[in-house]
């Protein structure tokens, strides 16, 4: 019970997870601890398990074994709608929108607390009413932070690839979330866009004070941003640490960077 | 074809299409809001329809208790079906809720001693040997009738009452309805419909937002049931077959699932069909019995629900865009 104190500002501790679906395990004996407001992005080749992890994080799935420890309190075995209401919030790989909501109705959606949520609000239409507003105020406001104002009342099914994925990432903040998951934000982005979210990500950290971890096939792109990357292969943490430390670790130029490095 | 023309012909298709867009009703909100894909709804019409033969008959209670009792029923059968076979994915919860529906049946059928069985509710034991339940609501029907006799002289029918007693309700759960699916518990619902995994992450209990889903569509089933129960009088277990749930069903398409006042319209589509095949009396339709002749409704809407599903899948009051989005 203590000994999650003891870890001065941890937001997350995760302690020797694994996963398994038959003789499949995505996820093998994987512990880490994640500093309060600190970029991390996990990294590793297809099929290393980054997903998998994710899916464990965020309650998606079960694990099988080990503890995860969110603001002190284990959420292995809770439901993901309540690890999501704890402040544990993810963002999916490809980008999932509800493409016959609109644009501002799949960020008005992920707003906690809405009392029309609940079907005894629909007894009080002037509480609904009024949050309803403020919901749609805060959704224009980050609309307008992405760029997609003009696509507010469109259906969300109409947008691009990456217009979808700027959708997602609002979305999820709309949630008001203490720490993001993010799985792969910036496949298919294009580079202008990718700097751009990555500034935006950044301010988040600052004003929001929102600790992230990020998963990430391309080293390059994260490797400013991140306090610490983690690298994955088959399941298992093959190396930890500051993003430099990682170009220059054997296991990981063996696992991963190997070839790229060979060509340089 | 003169029947065509006789106000009474409309009379009734109007009082069928009120008890069947109530009816449909149910299915729009857990179709058309949910996603959920309920086969079974004629279950929840027979849990209340017999609630009140049985009650009423046997038991010798006041028919309103006995309605409302048939309509709580049928929710907790909805909340049943829900708890046990919700957490089925999309086509396996299709199956699992026809199956309910014919459990439902099959009980009716086999418990003689308290629904008459096979012979309906006439066959129920009655300590007064008289085998009506309606007699409460007669009285209600009969003073509409009477008020209307000097007015309108002998187009004043006991359907003519049911419509003017079914309708109103029928306008009122279509407005409520409609207010509900403008609420933000809706949104997460048609969130639900496309996709489970956006608002789990974000922190919506979907099963709970399914269940409250399927329990206020079988209350809409239950009180359809009421309805039903009234207008016939008589309940037989082979009134409650799987087709009548796809009567339902085509009228939801009929009118887009989305669209909650097209129903409006295409209960009286569907009342018409249902109505009129029996008077279609030109050749090469002559030639079969008038019975004979009803069950080409069947033929008909089964017709009418592929027709729309190839050409105007968003049914009459859809809107295409919504169809295909990807």
């Amino acid at each position: 019970m203590e000994n999650t104190k003891t870890l001065d500002a941890a937001v997350l501790d995760v302690r020797n997870i694994s996963v398994s679906f038959g003789g499949v395990k995505p996820v093998q004996d994987v512990s880490f601890t994640i500093k309060e407001n600190s970029f991390t992005s996990v990294i590793g080749p297809n099929g290393a398990g980054k997903t998998s992890l994710f899916n464990l994080l965020s309650g998606m799935n079960k694990v099988s074994s080990g503890e995860i420890i969110f603001k002190g309190e284990a959420i292995q075995s809770i439901h993901a709608h309540k690890i999501a209401q704890k402040g544990l919030v993810r963002t999916f790989q490809g980008a999932k929108v509800i493409r016959r909501l609109t644009v501002a109705e799949n960020l008005m959606m992920a707003v906690q607390g809405n009392p029309g949520d609940n079907l005894m609000g629909f007894l009080n239409p002037r509480a609904r009413k009024s949050f309803e507003a403020k919901a749609r105020e805060e959704a224009m406001r980050r609309l307008d932070q992405v760029g997609l104002t003009k696509f507010a009342d469109e259906y969300a099914g109409i947008l691009s690839g990456g217009q979808r994925k700027l959708l997602d990432l609002s979305r999820a903040l709309m949630a008001d979330p203490k720490m993001l998951l993010l799985d792969e934000p910036f496949a298919g982005v294009n580079p202008t866009l990718v700097e751009k979210l990555l500034t935006v990500l950044a301010a988040l950290r600052k004003e929001q004070e929102i600790t992230f971890l990020l998963i990430e096939h391309d080293l390059e792109t994260v490797m400013n941003i991140s306090d610490r990357v983690i690298v994955m292969a088959d399941g298992k943490i093959i190396a930890d640490g500051l993003p430099n430390s990682i170009y220059e670790n054997d296991v990981v130029i063996d696992a991963y960077l190997g070839s790229r490095r060979k060509d340089a | 074809m003169e029947a065509f023309i006789q106000p009474g012909f409309w009379i009734f298709v109007l009082a069928l299409a009120g008890i069947y867009g109530i009816f449909s009703l149910g299915l729009q909100i857990q179709y058309g809001v949910g996603g959920i894909m309920n086969f079974g709804h004629v279950g929840m019409m027979a849990v209340s329809g017999y609630t009140i033969a049985v009650l009423v008959i046997k038991y010798e209670w006041n028919f309103w208790w006995a309605a409302l009792l048939g309509v709580v029923l049928a929710a907790l059968l909805g909340a049943l079906l829900g708890l046990t076979t919700l957490r089925l994915s999309g086509d396996y919860f299709a199956i699992a809720s026809i199956a309910f529906a014919e459990i439902v049946r099959y009980w009716i059928l086999n418990t003689d001693t308290v629904t008459g069985g096979t012979q309906g509710s006439l066959a129920i034991p009655s300590p007064n040997g008289f085998g009506g339940y309606t007699d409460k609501p007669d009285v209600i029907l009969n003073w509409i009738s009477e008020r209307l006799y000097p007015i309108i002289g002998d187009e004043a029918s006991r359907d003519l009452s049911m419509v003017l007693v079914v309708w109103p309700f029928f306008f009122f759960f279509i407005w409520i309805s409609s207010r509900l699916q403008k609420t933000s518990w809706s949104r997460v619902l048609r969130a639900t419909r496309e996709d489970d995994d956006v608002p789990r992450s974000l922190g919506k209990n979907v099963f709970r937002f399914r269940l409250q889903t399927l329990i206020i569509g079988s209350v809409f089933g239950g009180i359809a049931g009421v309805f039903w129960a009234l207008q016939f009088a008589l309940l037989a277990p082979e009134d409650f077959l799987r087709i009548v749930t796809f009567y339902g069903w085509m009228i939801l398409i009929l009118a887009g699932a989305t669209r909650v006042k097209g129903l409006l319209v295409a209960a009286i589509f569907f009342g018409f069909l249902y109505g009129a095949t029996r008077f279609l009396e030109f050749w090469p339709l002559s030639l079969l019995s008038s019975p004979e002749r009803a069950y080409l409704r069947v033929f008909l809407i089964g017709l009418v629900i592929v027709i729309l599903m190839v050409k105007r899948p968003q049914g009459l009051f859809g809107k295409r865009q919504e169809m295909i989005l990807e």
